[in-house]
């Protein structure tokens, strides 16, 4: 349910800023905006974190994980990009 | 900003574990979703902004898009096989690497299902931005140009592109910004979607 609603949000703030329906001056604004909101969300997710003992006193071990998992995802990120950059570059003809 | 975040975060950590009750919880979920929708409505229009993309990929051919398509599946697969080592569930390893590098929108996400999961997500995707930036000179000049797009995921089309630009050229360099626009929008559907395995 919530993919659908993310979804539609999205869409219909890409077609706002496709149309360009908001001034200048608003989308300033709207910036400040965007990162109050982030903020505060990051600020609630802090909280989730602080509520959860078992997180707290496992911390050292996710983070142990977090390096693994970024570095498996980098890793098999560019072996993906490798198997099919030949075919990309090569008829562009150039860029590498 | 990057200061301001882990400022967020730490008070949050401390509100959480000094000031703030438990029993507030349950009502955390449909907070964290009314958020979420509001910066996913500032992050389309950011991305409506940027009109003529469309026009960009037919110039340079569709098959650009080839790029984002593998950085998602080598990102997922990624963190799968990761995941598979330090006896973490596929579908959340998954949706955690389905984050490439957004670690704000991932990390609150996947909030909801658990703190666990949330700082996973969020020291993960740190960690991929940071070793993207170290990464990236490095890919470009040994592995090819168009790989370093691929450390970069979301982050391609902002923090990370300078970088990317610098190390490649300039047709490399627009390939990067379409690659981070197209994930971007893939991360708020392909998270939740993953986590719907559990």
């Amino acid at each position: 349910m919530d993919i659908l609603l993310y979804l539609v949000i999205i869409v219909a703030g890409g077609f706002i800023g496709y149309r360009r329906m908001l001034k200048p001056s608003i989308l300033n604004r709207l910036d400040f905006f965007q990162s109050g909101a982030l903020l505060l969300l990051l600020f609630i997710m802090g909280v989730n974190i602080g509520l959860d003992e078992t997180v707290i006193a496992s911390f050292a071990t996710i983070g142990l994980q977090a390096v693994v998992l970024a570095g498996f995802s980098i890793i098999f990120s560019v072996i993906g990009v490798k198997m099919v950059s030949a075919h990309i570059l090569h008829r562009k003809g150039d860029s590498r | 900003m990057t200061i301001a975040i882990f400022i967020a975060v730490a008070l949050g950590i401390g509100a959480g574990i000094l000031v703030i009750p438990p029993t507030i919880i349950p009502h955390m979920g449909s907070l964290i979703t009314f958020g979420l929708c509001l910066l996913l409505f500032f992050v389309g229009i950011d991305v409506g902004r940027q009109g003529d993309l469309l026009k960009k990929i037919r110039e340079m051919g569709f098959r650009i898009l080839l790029v984002p398509f593998m950085v998602a599946l080598g990102s997922v697969l990624g963190t799968m096989a990761g995941g598979l080592l330090l006896h973490i569930p596929w579908y959340q390893a998954g949706a955690v690497g389905a984050g490439f590098g957004w670690y704000s929108f991932s990390a609150i996400e996947l909030s909801k299902h658990s703190a666990q999961l949330g700082t996973l997500a969020f020291i993960t995707n740190i960690s991929r931005e940071v070793m993207a930036l170290v990464s990236i000179p490095f890919v470009a000049r040994y592995i090819g140009k168009l790989e370093s797009i691929a450390p970069a995921g979301a982050t391609s089309m902002d923090v990370t592109l300078p970088i990317i630009s610098r190390s490649t050229d300039g047709n490399v360099a627009i390939i990067a910004f379409i690659t981070g626009v197209v994930l971007t929008a893939i991360v708020p559907v392909l998270v939740p979607f993953l986590m719907t395995f559990g």
